[in-house]
This record gives structure tokens, sequence and C-alpha cells, in this order.
């Protein structure tokens, strides 16, 4: 299969060269109808999201008050919510888990996603036939695919247990256990997105240069020395992107965890959103929640700015040393 | 080179700046912004909307309009929809019902009432919604309406109710005081009182008979676990009750035990809530309970609702199954163990009493609805005898609510073929009451404990579990 | 072996048999893992109600519960209006990102101006926000603005899924086509809208289709909008398909059933667009 970015197929296609129109009609647009072009083209956007944010700053002004179910006329409090959380034992255990979980699941994923796409760079009649199926667990939608694996993972209902014991593997208890509980949960999330960092990481594979293949090839170079100085760091910027949207995207989880686990056993599996769900929906402490909310949001703000940083830098010096 | 071109248009660390300025900047005025959005119900002071109907009643005064619903799915609202032309016909209101499933039937709740726009005027909920949808004025008083002559049929019949089942839906929003008072949020439509459901046939070939105390409830479980397999009862497991980290998992069997044992969940202490989790005989009683699940209950505990629980009595699967009477009930036709369940109120306390944690599911008024006279003449007919009466005898309307559907011949006959299940309940009814401390922060202080005993199943030590749960949970109830 | 085609690469250069079958296994146990839960949800959807629990892979299938789920069976059932439902939401948000986003996306392409990097940047955060932030409020202006419950408001919140993509990915697009063309064709007496609409639109048509097929999946598979912002009329499929979670017995055959029905169209959808898919699904960000 070969590798066509969609601009080189544009290229491909001579394009229609328009038959000669009206003339002079370019220079009566006056300048500035020119200099307000792009605001006109993108005002609607603008206004769309405008429509969309009012909710959200709505939202996060109630991380100042006092608001729940049982104080519904709430007081200005300033910034009590953020100190309370961040006094508070359940905050801090839910920073860990979601640090820990979030972490895992990317290296998980980025690991068994470039595996799988070094296996399926390699061709043959299997590996074209499976890419085909590769994408199957990012279409279902994650709230199915939690209720669908809740149950798979039941020991009295689903097909884990007769399959761990056909391997010989015994005193399978499902979620028992703080330990398994979030090891599932990783298995889960790494079954739905390892498919996104193989797609991404296989793109990457085909388009890098043959060049310096061909060179390490003819000096002699071996399997791994070619793997460990050449695939993998020209592939670093594409594996990179994929990373930084499951970073970003298992800190904000929610679907798998809540589905499985609901927080357990204990509070073994609670992460930054379930205690904003907790509080905010089930406990009906609105501020308290929101709050919640707001500092993971600013979290996954943080953590994206240095990232995207980093990938600037690394997108540049690879560039450079590509020029 | 492609990574290159991505350089140029990925995500600026200055567009990163720019937009959480953008966010400080916005949420400084916050204050403007949160104009909406807050604010309970109106306050219940200044008279009821029930004291403007005047005049004879009729039942025809509502004729032509819609009643929104919120309800969850469940045997219930099926006996209603099927028997709502009746209702339509006699008043010549609509109703429009919108289902959802259980699982996420509360947060649509939540949301719908926080909302205070009055999209729906009448819902299902139970007396622990009560306590925290309450205080801040999502529910409309409906004892102005039942009171009004006018407005209300007259063979209404309120008394008819069980006690304690009406006394469920009051409450004065005061931590700790007892349920009760002049205020009726809701009126109780089917309930649930929590008991042991067994495998017949299992007991009859291992000759077991029902244990009497919970010392006794351990060893049965025990046994069942070990010998039903090898009497030819597949892989079957001693007891299902429910484990997962949610509310619900405290309010059936563990709290009817719990009580049974003399054991409370709060004391009150000049006005404040004082757990009592970590007494040392609620420690035993803990230890003992996460003992019996992991000696003789379901691998994968923690992830058991009432339906993992109640089906497995159903599959075959489970020998004993401690919790709702009607979970059990649904279990005793269509599945592998139909017809060979029976039912027994469960162990006794050391003084010989039944006391049961029920729960109800119970009908109120959205406080913020804009058809408060036709919602309540909806809500007075589903609450009637003559729906309540054909709910329980042509659907799947149980535990009837009211005394003269409860005892009427029909209603009795249809439940007979259910070994023991009329007896247990006459047995348990009496004692049957919300066990729980009324308090506003309910939902917190059972899930936590929930997490608690995972903790404890999975291990912990339970004093210290439960030490912390105390120390920790203090402070939120009296928040 | 080698396609025709394909560029020499970073590819194993020996090709040893037991490495070759050591990487098909391995291959296959993955797709095992990844193909096992939907396998799983096909068995059970076929499973009688005694069956749903009871039994692994021998059962006698049976295709009732479909027809349960679709009313087939003369119980009524809502699946199929909501299944119209998912249709006209789904179909109407990506339109409206269509319509509003290629415009924005093409001046960002094409000119800096004030504020396009803020408006893009924000564009991209709907991405990263948790959702529940805004469910709150959202349900209560919702209420207010009668929207709730309704296709329109629907097409409205799915704009914070489909919006961004559209946008940041036909960005990526139009920054691709050369502006010489566009140039030639305005230095031939073209007015800007007459090159748009002749010239570059065509273009870059393919990515709108592939843009398109991607928005309409995450819209079709998004539940907490549809779950908390609608009941019984604009109700979506997602949303419906955990309707058999309740009631005296809970019927896992019938979730299924309609689980696997609702997930068709994504995976219809998606082996249309597997070319453009590393582009739709990294934003932009990696073309492959």
């Amino acid at each position: 299969m070969s590798v066509t970015t969609p601009s080189e197929v544009d290229r491909a296609e001579p394009p229609a060269r328009p038959p000669s129109g009206p003339e002079g009609r370019r220079p009566t647009v006056s300048r500035r109808r020119r200099r307000l072009r792009p605001y006109i083209l993108a005002v609607p956007a603008v206004l769309l999201c405008v429509g969309i944010l009012y909710p959200f700053f709505v939202g996060v002004s109630y991380t100042v008050f006092n608001f729940s179910a049982a104080n519904p006329n709430p007081a200005f409090v300033g910034l009590r919510n953020f100190a309370e959380i961040t006094t508070s034992a359940p905050f801090w255990n839910s920073v860990r888990v979601t640090g820990s979980f979030a972490l895992t699941a990317t290296a998980v994923e980025t690991v068994l996603g470039v595996g799988v796409a070094l296996l399926l760079y390699r061709g043959g009649i299997l590996g074209r036939i499976l890419e085909r199926a590769l994408i199957v667990p990012l279409m279902v939608a994650p709230i199915l695919a939690a209720i669908m694996w809740k149950l798979l993972l039941l020991p009295e209902v689903g097909w884990v247990r007769p399959i761990l014991e056909g391997l010989g593997v015994t005193g399978y208890t499902g979620t028992d256990s703080p330990l398994w509980a979030f090891l599932w949960s990783v298995v889960v999330d790494a079954w739905i997105y390892t498919p996104f960092v193989a797609i991404i990481a296989l793109a990457g594979l085909r388009s890098l240069p043959a060049s310096p293949f061909e060179a390490a090839a003819v000096d002699g170079a071996g399997w791994w020395f070619t793997f460990r100085r050449l695939t993998l760091p020209m592939l670093w910027p594409y594996v990179f992107v994929a990373v930084i949207f499951r970073l970003m995207d298992s800190l904000k989880m929610f679907d798998i965890i809540f589905g499985l686990t609901t927080g357990g056993p204990g509070d073994s599996t609670t992460t930054l959103q379930i205690n904003a769900y907790l509080e905010s929906i089930s406990y009906a402490r609105y501020s308290r929640g929101i709050t919640y909310m707001v500092v993971l949001w600013a979290a996954v703000y943080l953590i994206s700015m240095i990232l995207v940083g980093y990938l600037r830098r690394l997108q540049n010096r690879t560039a450079g040393e590509a020029a | 080179m492609n990574s290159e071109r991505s350089a140029r248009h990925g995500i600026g660390r200055r567009e990163l700046l720019r937009l959480a300025g953008l966010g400080t900047a916005l949420s400084a005025a916050a204050p403007l912004l949160s104009a909406c959005g807050f604010g309970g119900g109106p306050a219940d002071e200044g008279g009821s909307a029930a004291d403007d109907v005047t005049g004879a009643f009729d039942w025809k005064k509502h004729d032509g309009k819609t009643v929104k619903l919120l309800m969850n799915k469940h045997p219930y609202t099926d006996a209603l929809k099927a028997h709502q032309a009746e209702f339509t016909a006699k008043t010549g209101i609509t109703l429009q019902i919108d289902e959802f499933p259980e699982s996420n039937y509360f947060d649509k709740v939540t949301l719908e009432l926080q909302s205070g726009q009055g999209g729906y005027d009448a819902f299902m909920l139970g007396a622990y919604m009560v306590w925290q949808y309450g205080p801040p004025g999502y529910l409309e008083d409906l004892n102005p309406w039942i009171r009004n002559a006018s407005a209300t049929h007259a063979e209404f019949d309120p008394a008819d109710f069980y006690p304690n089942l009406l006394t469920a839906g009051q409450w004065d929003f005061t931590n700790g005081n007892p349920l009760g008072g002049d205020r009726q949020w809701m009126l109780p439509w089917g309930f649930e009182s929590n008991v042991v459901a067994y495998r017949k046939d299992v007991f009859d070939k291992l000759g077991l008979v029902p244990a009497e105390d919970f010392d006794g409830l351990i060893e049965l479980a025990k046994t069942i676990d070990s010998k039903a397999s090898s009497n030819g009862f597949g892989d079957m497991y001693g007891i299902a009750v429910r484990g997962s980290k949610e509310w619900a998992t405290i309010h059936p069997g563990f709290m009817t035990m719990y009580t049974r044992l003399g054991l409370k969940d709060f004391a009150v202490e000049n006005g404040r809530l004082k757990p009592l989790m970590n007494s040392p005989e609620a420690i035993a009683f803990t230890d003992k309970w996460a003992g019996m699940v992991r000696d003789s209950g379901p691998a994968g505990w923690t992830s058991y609702t009432w339906y993992q629980a109640s089906s497995d009595l159903g599959a075959g699967k489970a020998g004993m199954l401690f919790d709702a009477d009607i979970a059990s009930y649904f279990q005793n036709e269509n599945t592998a163990a139909a017809g060979k369940l029976a039912w027994h109120p469960g162990p006794k306390g050391p003084d010989g009493n039944l006391n049961t944690n029920l729960w109800i599911w119970s009908l109120a008024m959205n406080s913020a609805s804009k058809n408060k006279e036709a919602a309540w003449w909806f809500l007075q007919w589903a609450e009637s005898k003559e729906h309540l009466q054909y709910a329980a005898t042509q659907g799947q309307h149980i535990d009837a609510v009211r005394q003269s559907v409860a005892t009427s011949a029909e209603y009795k006959d249809r439940l007979a073929p259910n070994t023991g299940f009329l007896e247990t309940f006459e047995q348990v009814i009496d004692s049957t009451k919300i066990q729980f401390t009324p308090q506003k922060n309910f939902f917190d202080a059972t899930t936590s404990w929930a997490a608690a005993l995972q903790d404890v199943y999975g291990g912990a030590d339970a004093k210290a579990t439960l030490d912390e749960l105390a120390t920790s949970l203090e402070p939120r109830v009296n928040d | 072996m080698t396609a025709p085609g394909r560029p020499p690469g970073p590819e194993t250069r020996r090709r040893s048999p037991v490495a070759a079958v050591a990487a098909n296994i391995a291959l296959v146990v993955y797709f095992a893992f990844s193909l096992l839960p939907i396998a799983f949800i096909i068995a059970l959807s076929l499973k009688a109600d005694r069956d749903q629990t009871t039994t692994y892979l021998w059962f006698s299938p049976t295709f009732d519960n479909y027809r349960t789920v679709l009313g087939l069976d003369g119980g009524g059932s809502s699946y199929v209006r909501f299944f119209l439902a998912s249709l006209t939401t789904s179909v109407g948000a990506v339109l409206v990102s269509l319509v509003i986003g290629i415009p924005a996306a093409y001046a960002a392409a094409r000119w800096r101006f004030k504020g396009s990097d803020n408006l893009m940047f924000t564009l991209l955060s709907f991405r990263f926000a948790p959702e529940l932030l805004v469910i709150i409020p959202l349900a209560v202006i919702y209420r207010q603005l009668g929207l709730y419950d309704t296709a329109v408001g629907m097409i409205w919140v799915l704009q914070l899924v489909t919006m961004p993509l559209v946008v940041w990915i036909l960005r990526s697009f139009f920054a691709d086509f050369p502006v010489e063309l566009e140039e030639a064709a305005l230095l031939d007496g073209y007015s800007r809208r007459r090159v748009f609409v002749k010239v570059v639109l065509p273009l870059v048509r393919p990515g709108i289709a592939a843009v398109s097929l991607l928005a309409f999946i995450f819209a079709w598979n998004n539940f907490i909008f549809p779950f908390t912002l609608t009941s019984s009329n604009a109700q979506t499929v997602t949303v419906s398909s955990l309707a058999y979670l309740g009631g005296n017995l809970v019927r896992f055959n019938l979730v299924a059933a309609g689980a696997v029905m609702a997930a068709l169209p994504p995976l219809v959808l998606a082996l249309f667009i597997q070319r453009y898919l590393v582009r739709g699904l990294s934003f932009g960000a990696v073309k492959g």
C-alpha cells in the first residue's frame, strides 16, 4: 500500500484551468473588505462558540459559591472550595489514581500500539486483512464498550474467567482487588485506544524516508540497532502526537472506570472525574463537584501546554535535520 | 515533510496561554453570569397552590391538559402504561411518560430538578431522595392537596396506606430528626422489604432450613457453597448480596441485618450527627458480613448491583439472596430457577426482632411544575385503590402499599404460588420502615460506607477502615 | 513480501520464517483480544432470556431480541424512531459544522488574522474539556430556551463534538493546497468566492467527505449530551440502547441487540475513510 498524502493526490490531477472570465474584477475589491474577509468567514464559528462557551463559564462561576442542594441560595465564598478540596484526602487520592491511570494507560497503549503498527507494517496477507479490523474498537460508543466489558469481566457471567481457566489461570475474581480493578480499567482503555496509537504510528512508518534505512542495511546494521537508532527516533514525532492525545483523554477518562468499578473497590479507582461526578450529580454538591472539574481542566491545560511546547521543539528539530 | 507542516499548524504555547487568560477574565465576571442556575423551587411558605382549588371535586376539571412524567423503567411504570387509557378516559388528561433505566434514572432526576424549570410535573423517587431533593424546595408538599376536598376525590382514603410507608415521605429537613411531621413530600407507590429468598429444592435436598440468627446464616451460606455443587446443583455459591460502590449496597440486606442486631448508623448529639459505623458491635458485624461474602459469596462481588445479585439467584448460581423481596419474586418465572424459590424473613435479632429496612418507589410532584392541579389529578388517580388494585393484580405492582389491596383475596391468590412470600411479608410488615437516620448527605454517607465495606472485604482491618470512615464522614454530614 | 508501490522503509530486513511466524502469532493474539468483546456482544444478542447469564458459547441462537428491540414482535418499541432521531441529529450536526466550519477553516489556513489563533485553540479545547463541566448549566439553559429534547438543541450542542474536528482537519487540508493555484485563478480575473467554489472546494472534496463521516461517527456515539438533554422526542439510539438495563428482569440480551445495531453505522462508515483516518483522528497533526 503506498503512502500518499491527500495533497499529493490533489496535485496528481491537474487543476482545472478556469476559463477566462470577466476582466478587472479583482482590483475593485476594496482593501477594507479584503481585511475584513477572514473575519466575515470566521464570525459564524465564533458566534457558535460563544453560545456554547456561555454554559461553560456559568459552570466555572459555580466554583466561587457554596452551591448545593442543601444550600440552594448560595453565598460567594471566594476560593474556599479550592482550599477545602486541595486539603482533603479524597482529592489527593484521586490525583494519585488519575495520574497513575493516565500514565499507565498511555504507556501501555503507546508500546502496544507501536508494536502492532510494526507488525502490520511487515505486510503479509494476514496483516493486510487484520489492518481492516484495527479500527473496530474505536468505533464502538465508549459507554457501550464499558457495559460490554463489565459483563465480560464478571466472573459468574463473562468469558474472561473460562478463558483464563482454559489457560490454566485460577482464582480469577474480576475487579475485586484494587490492583486488578486498576489493571482491568487500563486493559479496557487499551482495548479501545491502542488502535488509535497504532493507526498513527503506522502512518508514520509509511512516510519515513528510505535512504537512511538503505544506508544502514548496506552497513550491515542489525534489526535492533536499526530500530533503536533509526526507526524509533524518526517515528517519535508521530507517536508523540498520539501520546499527547492519549494522555489528555485518559486524564479525564470517566465512562470506562465508572462503568467497570464506579471507583471501587474502596477508593482505589476513584479518579478526579469520578469524584467530580459523585459530588456534582450523586451528592448534589454542585460547587464542590465543579471545583474538582475545574482543577482537572486546569491540569489538563497545563500539561498539554508543556507537551505541545515539547512537540514543537521536536518537530522543529526533525525539520531542521531533514533540511 | 509532514512534521514540518504540522509544526506550523500545531497547537501553540502562546495560544494556550491566551485562552487560559480569557478563561480567567471571564470567570472574574462570574457573578454576573451566575444569575442563571441558582435557587431552588419556590419557598413553601406563603400558601399552597392547592388552596386555590375550590368547588366540588370533578375528575374532568382538567380535560385536555397534558401531564409530563419522568419515570424509572420498572414494572410499576409498565402497569401504569397499561392502565393509562382508563385515566385519560376518566379525566381527559393525557400522560406523557418518559422512562429511563434505573442505572441513570436518578442522574436524570437530579439534573431535571436542579434546572428548576418544571419540565416534568411528577416523577418517581424514594425516601432517601426526599432528604436530598426536599431541602432545596424541589418537592411540592402534598398534604394541602390531600386535605382539600375540592381537590381530592372522596375515596382517596390516605389512612389505607401502611402507616410506615406514609411516614417515610414526611420529614422536617432537620438533620437527625425522625421522619414524620405535617408535610407529605411523596406518596408510596410500591415497596420492597428486604428478606431472604432461597432455593427450596437445594434446601430440601441438602436437608437445610432457613437460618434464624445471623451466625446461622453465615454457616448456612457456607454449607450451600461447599455442598451444592456435589449434589448436582452446578457451580452454586452460598449467598448473593449487593457489593458495588454505591449507596444502594448498604440499604437492603446489610442495613436490615445491621438494624436487627440493634445497630444504628448515627447518633444525634446536640444537633450534630455522630457516625456509629465504628462502634465495636458495628465493626464486628461488618467484619462478619464481609467474611460471609468472601467465604460464600460470588467472585467479582464488588461490582454486584441488585440485578447481578438477583439474576444469579434466577440463573441457579446462588443458593440464597438477601435483598428486596420483589427482586427475587421476579426471578421466580422465566428463569432457570423458576418455581423453585421460597421466602423467609431472614435472621432475627438477638431479641427476636425482625426490624427490616425498606425501599419505597413513590410519586412526588415537582414544585416547579406549571401544571400542578392536573399533576395532582394524576397523582391521586395513580395512588387510588382503583389503579393500585389493577396494577397489583393485572400488572406486576408488588408489594402493595395499600392495606386494602394487600389484603384482597385477588392479590393473595396471585402471590400464593410463591412459597412463603406472603407469610414473610406479613411477618415483617409491622417492623418494616426506614432504618436510617434522616440527613441531607445520605448518598455521600452510604456510598462511602459501601467503599469501606469493600475495603474490609478486600482484607483491610475493619476497625481501622471504619474508624477512618467515621472520622472523615463526621464533618461532611454536619456541613 | 513487498507490495508494489510500498516505499522501502524501516522494515525488518531479516525475513526469517521464525520471525514471520512469531509476528503472525503476535498479530493473531492481539486481534483475538481486540475482537473478543465484539464476538461476546454478538453472541449475547442472540441468546434467549434464560441463556443470557448461564451459557458461554453453546446455546441455540435466536433473533427474538432483534425482533423485540425493533418492535417486530408487536410489543411496541421506539428503537426505530430513536435510530432515525440519531440520523437526523448526527447528519444535522455535521451539516451545520460544514457550512459554518469550512469558511472558518479556510480563513484560518489562508490568513493570519487577529484572534485566529484564539479561535482555533478555543475550538480545540472543546476536545479536551470535561463535558460534565457544562452539563449542569446547560440543562437549565436548554429548558429556558425550549431546546430541551429537540433535534435543534441536539444539533447545536453536538457542535462541541463536530465543529473542532471539521475546522482543524479542514484547515490542514486547505493549508496543503498550494496558494499559487488560487493566485493564478485570481489573476485570470475570478472573484475570491468563485475561486473558492470552483477551484479550492473541488480539490478538498475528499477531505470534506472524510471529515464528514468521522464527525458523523463521533456525533452518533456521543452519550452524555443526548442523555442529559433529551428524553422521548430527540433521544438517540446510543442512549436508548441502555433502556433495557432495568425493569423486573435485566435484559442484557436486548441491550446487546440494541448496541449491535447502534454500532453498525459507525463501523460501516469507518471502512470508507480508512485513508483519511490518521489525519482525522489526530486533528490534522499527522497527515498519513
